[in-house]
């Protein structure tokens, strides 16, 4: 069976009709977009003072510098952090395909390897940064 | 899919070997994580051996590549891990071992600097299996991310660090242009399975010409990739990132990504196919031609480019690494010449003119004798306070080594004269077959402007013969580094450039490599065929159908 | 002649180095002087085994050790009358270079004698090859050992020199191999496979690609003959290609000189001779013309520059590209008086220059200059070595009776004949392109060599004796006023083969005559040529000393297939 694509690509002189719903679409993406900021430039109201352009309009008032150093082991446990939680979320398409598992089929054997695989991928990631010592905060 | 694997057999013993690496070479004791680099060239012996026996793949764009494009990285990663010992860390495990600093895993880069090592590695070897556009992209970028860390963390110097950001950057931009052509090229036909692009775009050609989408796809990707082979319009990074680099990595450099990326061409090549009438877009009657007439006029501009401007720049060079990064790119140039003339597919083409083979097999050549030269800059150094030595880059540091290092002032005058291709030394064999493939295909101007070349390129090679051979040396002999196996690494290279009787079976097994790509499929041939049927019927009287 | 005994005389000098290379330094003289003779007794003995009745033919006939079998490659050795005459030339100059160099190299000994036997088995592999990527390698590889001899041993602005030399040489030859892959592909591709043997195959046989070449349309041909005439005119060298060669000559040692002048010049010749002519025959004949202006312009010209040398060395160089162009000249004569003498100028330009080279570095080595305005009359001090430089200038200048005449008035003699003009004269004709005004032109060089050549010697040898300002001699060199034992051995079987030469030229012409001859033949036949002018054609027989010139001739035969 040939991709609905392909059909458009064998006929190369056809107009790029099919495309239409997609160009609407972009049109009415950054037409929205430019509409609304136009829009808010000219209906909304706009005042200007000191007060107004503080950071919090609130009242408080802002102290010291916004650019502080944080220690570098959060970004560390950040990056931990994410890379298991990615990982994380990879193993639930798997769960999904549970009934492989099934004895019965003759491939079960693969799809254990699969996951067994990533899992030590996880294992040797979760090793290394043992190793490395990013869990210990000092 | 056990077939697959059996396929993957090296890429996984190479994980499994990356995995290993990378946790050993964090070993607190030093005689565990010295094992790191043992341990890696082990990992690619037995790859190697491994992928020999490869069987070939009937689903692949190239089919036959497989055992060829493995075991040569495997080979000439072997000879890079020699050369890589002792990049990283030098003066920190000094300090451990004085006793001043306490061990800590956290400063120290040598289980990373393996272990992407042979994650770029692997991905080299991916690439030669890809089926797919996008297991090509992930294996192009397996190639070329952990390359990025390596550039930057190879010294500590400041220089590597503007290397790396550099080469990242420009980097992300080849990725985005070749991707963008990816995903063009999927848009013009319809999937991402090479073979699959292959019989769309036979079929296209067939009716009336390439798509205009997948025919854009294509030239972008071919120029985005032209940033891995280090070819002209993306080669601006190649000489500041060879220099910011340590030698070690930058004779990766100069290998890796190039062979990645001139596979990856050869995929996307051999999925358009060399059978089209010359100077036109349309299938030739016989089957037997060359590129389109775009991709055609593309790559030539190229590999005109990519040749005069890497050699013109490299004579105006005073540092080796600079010299050997514009000669990188014009030896870049060289291989596209017979990339362009590809398989000739041709009943009567003899095993000399196989323009893929011949890359195959340059590409080789080309590492091999690469490393030589790197290696001798890597073993020349000269000590700072620090521990960290510089190494010793200016030309005027050759100067008399063959009497001050005769090992590797040899290592020096040898394979630079490989590179120039002097006979009977290995580079004039892959020259050589440069030259028989190319004028095969009948690309004459080409063949004289690479003659040209190779004439300027000679130029600055001399300086690199003559300096060590001929100079007298001045003052005392230059100091060398601690780490045997890096003169090991070049002088295994030195012997087998001499070594011409070799090329034997390495230039069967390369031609092997790159049999039955590009050559007819029934597809094409039913195309073709259709097409000629199709203009005969237009040819007759419309016959008077009753409707 | 056996196969193995070629293959030795290409290994021996190998080996020799190899274990100069082993030796201490102060053997190395020894090892590479007992190398070198050894090698000539084995080229006498080969000579000797070598079938003179059928010089014409290649020997052995049969010659194949696989090399690369992947490519299809096997070297093939083997030599006909004039390669047998060209690598006896070599394997003479071989212990003449090694017995000259014994005083004037006093550091890195080893290197030295090393590349110079290395040189020597290039240079005999170039000649004896029979396959041309043998031939190329050996070719190429030459400039190694030369560059090296150069840049290290030559004087002061050496490394400019080898530089020079290697470039010129290295792009011209790229060119080269260019030509010569295109015809091996044409042979492969392009040839039916009944045309001939080795037709249609990957075959790098010269024989075998000579048979395909001549196939290929008169455009190819005047490609691959431009490739080819690139490659070769650089090495010979030919106006206006030869601004490498007076530097390199200069500046090289004296033994580098010698071999220079020797071999490595007739390396160009001999290729042009064995390559471009024979497998490009349309374009040779169309080409001749525009050769031999190229040819009388480099002899005249250069003549003229050695008329204004206050260098005495470099006046030689320029000679050398004055008396290589007559042997250009000769070449592309296309008929057998003229190719015959161009051979013959090949082998005793060798003796004669070669010993001029000689004498030259005898006497730097005395005085340490070389310009004509610090030395004269020499004869006062050293009448030895003024014997002998009169003695090779004679030769050189083509005085009757020694060696050089009868190849320059054979040169000059085939391109007089080498027209129509002189159809049905007594002097005759022979089919060819160039003719009396190419002779005539080419003529006034001699008279110009004459004079340049005399007017050295007699500023050199004779007159009042001058020596360079405070020069005594005994502080810088150890060497006697006059020559020496080893000098006067080294020159004296030059001098001898000269006059030998000069009065019994015969065994030699006839060596080189048959296989000029099947040249002749085959460039007549393949090339069209023939005489237009001459109403009886069936006079042309007679009038032609190459003899053959059949009906059909105009065609080239088979070609064209594309």
């Amino acid at each position: 069976m040939l991709h609905p694509l392909t059909t458009l690509a064998s006929q190369p002189n056809v107009a790029l009709d099919q495309y239409l719903p997609l160009a609407v679409i972009i049109v009415g993406a950054v037409g929205f977009a430019v509409a609304n900021i136009v829009l808010t430039k000219i209906i909304g109201p706009s005042r200007r003072g000191a007060n107004k352009g503080m950071s919090y309009e609130s009242g408080m008032n802002p102290v010291g510098t916004a650019r502080k150093r944080f220690n570098v082991r959060f970004y560390l446990i950040a990056m931990v952090f994410l890379v298991f939680d990615v990982e994380i979320i990879f193993l639930y398409p798997w769960a999904t395909t549970f009934p492989n598992l099934d004895p019965a089929n003759p491939d079960a054997g693969i799809w254990l390897f699969r996951i067994f695989f990533f899992l030590f991928t996880t294992i040797v990631a979760y090793v290394y940064g043992f190793r490395k010592g990013v869990f210990n905060f000092d | 899919m056990s077939s697959l694997l059996v396929l993957l057999a090296p890429e996984i013993v190479l994980f499994i070997t990356t995995c290993i690496v990378m946790i050993v070479g964090l070993w607190p004791k030093l005689e565990v994580r010295s094992l790191a680099m043992p341990i890696a060239g082990m990992g690619l012996l037995i790859a190697g051996v491994l992928a020999i026996n490869t069987p070939a793949n009937p689903e692949s764009i190239l089919p036959n590549i497989i055992p060829y494009a493995k075991a040569m990285t495997a080979g000439v990663g072997l000879l890079l891990v020699l050369l890589l010992a002792g990049t990283v860390d030098r003066s920190y495990e000094a300090a451990v071992e004085r006793g001043e600093l306490r061990f800590n895993p956290i400063h120290t880069n040598r289980a990373e600097f393996f272990a992407f090592f042979l994650f770029s590695l692997t991905g080299l070897m991916l690439c030669a299996s890809a089926t797919d556009l996008i297991w090509l992209f992930l294996a192009l970028e397996l190639v070329s991310l952990p390359t990025y860390v390596m550039a930057t963390i190879s010294t500590r110097k400041l220089r590597s660090q503007e290397a790396g950001v550099k080469y990242f950057f420009l980097g992300a931009l080849g990725a985005a242009i070749f991707l963008y052509g990816f995903a063009l090229l999927y848009g013009g036909t319809g999937t991402t399975n090479l073979i699959g692009i292959r019989d769309a775009l036979a079929e296209q050609a067939a009716s009336g010409g390439i798509n205009p989408i997948a025919m854009a796809g294509i030239i972008l990707s071919l120029i985005g990739i032209s940033f891995k082979i280090a070819a002209v319009p993306m080669h601006f990074y190649t000489a500041d990132v060879y220099q910011g680099a340590a030698a070690p990595v930058s004779a990766m450099l100069a290998f890796v990504p190039k062979t990645a990326g001139f596979i990856a061409m050869m995929g996307i090549l051999a999925a358009v196919g060399w059978q089209y009438a010359p100077g036109g877009e349309t299938l030739a009657a016989d089957g037997v031609g060359t590129l389109p007439r775009s991709i055609y006029v593309t790559l030539a501009a190229i590999a005109v480019l990519t040749m005069t401007v890497g050699n013109v720049l490299a004579l105006l060079q005073r540092s080796i690494k600079r010299l050997l990064a514009y000669s990188s790119i014009a030896h870049t140039g060289y291989m596209l010449v017979a990339l362009i003339a590809g398989p000739s597919i041709a009943a009567e083409a003899g095993i000399t003119s196989n323009g893929l083979g011949a890359v195959l097999f340059y590409l080789l050549v080309y590492g091999v004798t690469n490393i030589g030269t790197f290696a001798v800059v890597a073993c020349l150094e000269r000590p700072q306070p620090d521990g960290e030595a510089d190494e010793l880059d200016d030309l005027e540091d050759l100067r008399g080594l063959c009497r001050t290092r005769p090992v590797l002032g040899w290592v020096m005058v040898i394979c630079a004269l490989g590179l120039l291709g002097l006979p009977p030394l290995l580079g004039f064999w892959a020259k050589f077959l440069l030259f028989t493939s190319a004028i095969s295909a009948g690309e004459i101007a080409l063949v004289v402007i690479l003659g040209l070349n190779s004439a300027i390129a000679a130029f600055y090679y001399l300086k690199l013969v003559t300096l060590p051979l001929l100079e007298e040396p001045e003052g005392d002999a230059p100091a060398t580094t601690p780490f045997a196996s890096r003169t090991f690494a070049g002088v295994l290279s030195a012997a087998l450039v001499l070594l011409a009787i070799i090329p034997t079976g390495i230039v069967d097994a390369a031609m092997e490599a790159a049999d039955r790509a590009g050559t007819i499929v029934p597809a094409n041939i039913e195309a073709i065929e259709r097409s000629i049927t199709a203009e005969a019927l237009r040819d007759e009287p419309t016959p008077i159908i009753d409707r | 002649m056996s196969e193995s005994i070629l293959h030795v005389l290409i290994l021996l000098p190998i080996a020799t180095a190899a274990f100069i290379v082993a030796r201490p330094a102060g053997e190395a003289k020894t090892v590479a002087l007992w190398g070198s003779l050894i090698s000539l007794v084995l080229g006498v003995v080969a000579a000797f085994q070598f079938d003179w009745s059928n010089a014409g033919a290649m020997q052995p006939e049969v010659s194949l050790v696989p090399w690369l079998p992947a490519l299809g490659l096997s070297i093939s050795v083997g030599a006909d009358g004039v390669s047998m005459m060209l690598v006896l030339l070599t394997l003479l100059l071989g212990p003449i270079c090694v017995a000259a160099s014994f005083s004037s190299i006093k550091h890195r000994v080893k290197t030295y004698y090393a590349w110079l036997t290395v040189l020597q088995a290039a240079m005999v592999g170039v000649f004896v090859a029979r396959d041309i990527l043998l031939f190329y390698v050996c070719f190429e590889f030459t400039l190694i050992p030369m560059f090296v001899l150069i840049s290290i041993y030559g004087s002061s602005n050496r490394k400019a020199a080898a530089t020079k030399f290697f470039l010129y040489t290295f792009t011209g030859s790229i060119l080269a191999l260019a030509g010569l892959i295109y015809v091996i592909w044409f042979n492969a591709t392009r040839m039916p496979v009944e045309a001939f043997a080795g037709a249609g195959e990957w075959s790098f046989q010269i024989d075998t690609l000579r048979q395909a070449a001549v196939r290929m349309s008169p455009t190819e041909q005047g490609w691959v003959f431009a490739a080819m005439l690139l490659g070769f005119a650089v090495k010979v060298p030919l106006f206006p290609v030869h601004t490498w060669l007076p530097l390199a000559h200069t500046e090289a040692p004296t033994a580098g000189s010698v071999i220079l002048a020797g071999v490595l010049l007739k390396l160009g010749t001999y290729g042009l001779y064995r390559f471009a002519i024979p497998f490009t025959p349309i374009a040779a004949v169309d080409f001749a013309p525009f050769i031999g202006l190229l040819a009388v312009i480099g002899i005249v010209f250069a003549g003229l520059i050695c008329w204004v040398q206050d260098d005495v060395k470099k006046l030689v160089a320029y000679s050398s590209v004055s008396h290589l162009g007559f042997c250009v000249l000769g070449l592309f004569a296309l008929n057998t008086m003229g190719q015959s003498g161009s051979v013959m100028y090949m082998i005793n330009h060798g003796l004669s220059t070669g010993a001029l080279f000689l004498l030259i570095g005898m006497v730097y080595e005395r005085y340490h200059t070389r310009s004509m305005r610090e030395l004269g009359g020499l004869a006062a001090k050293m009448p030895v070595w003024s014997f002998f430089m009169v003695f090779f200038v004679m030769a050189s200048a083509g005085l009757p009776g020694l060696n050089g005449f009868i190849s320059e008035f054979m040169c000059l003699m085939g391109t007089f004949q080498a027209s129509d003009t002189l159809a049905g004269s007594s002097i005759g004709a022979t089919p060819g392109v160039l003719g009396p005004v190419f002779a005539i032109l080419a003529g006034t060089g001699v008279v110009i060599g004459a004079m340049y050549l005399l007017m050295m010697t007699g500023k050199m040898v004779w007159g009042p004796l001058r020596e360079p300002k405070g020069h005594d001699h005994h502080n810088h060199s150890e060497l006697a006023d006059d020559l020496n034992a080893r000098e006067i051995a080294v020159l004296t079987p030059l001098a001898v083969l000269c006059l030998v030469l000069g009065l019994f030229p015969t065994p030699v012409l006839k060596g080189i005559e048959a296989p000029v001859n099947d040249t002749v033949r085959w460039v007549q036949e393949h090339g069209g040529l023939r005489l237009y002018r001459d109403p009886a054609p069936a006079r042309v027989t007679e009038l032609s000393p190459a003899g053959v010139v059949t009906p059909e001739l105009a065609a080239p035969a088979a070609g064209g297939e594309r």
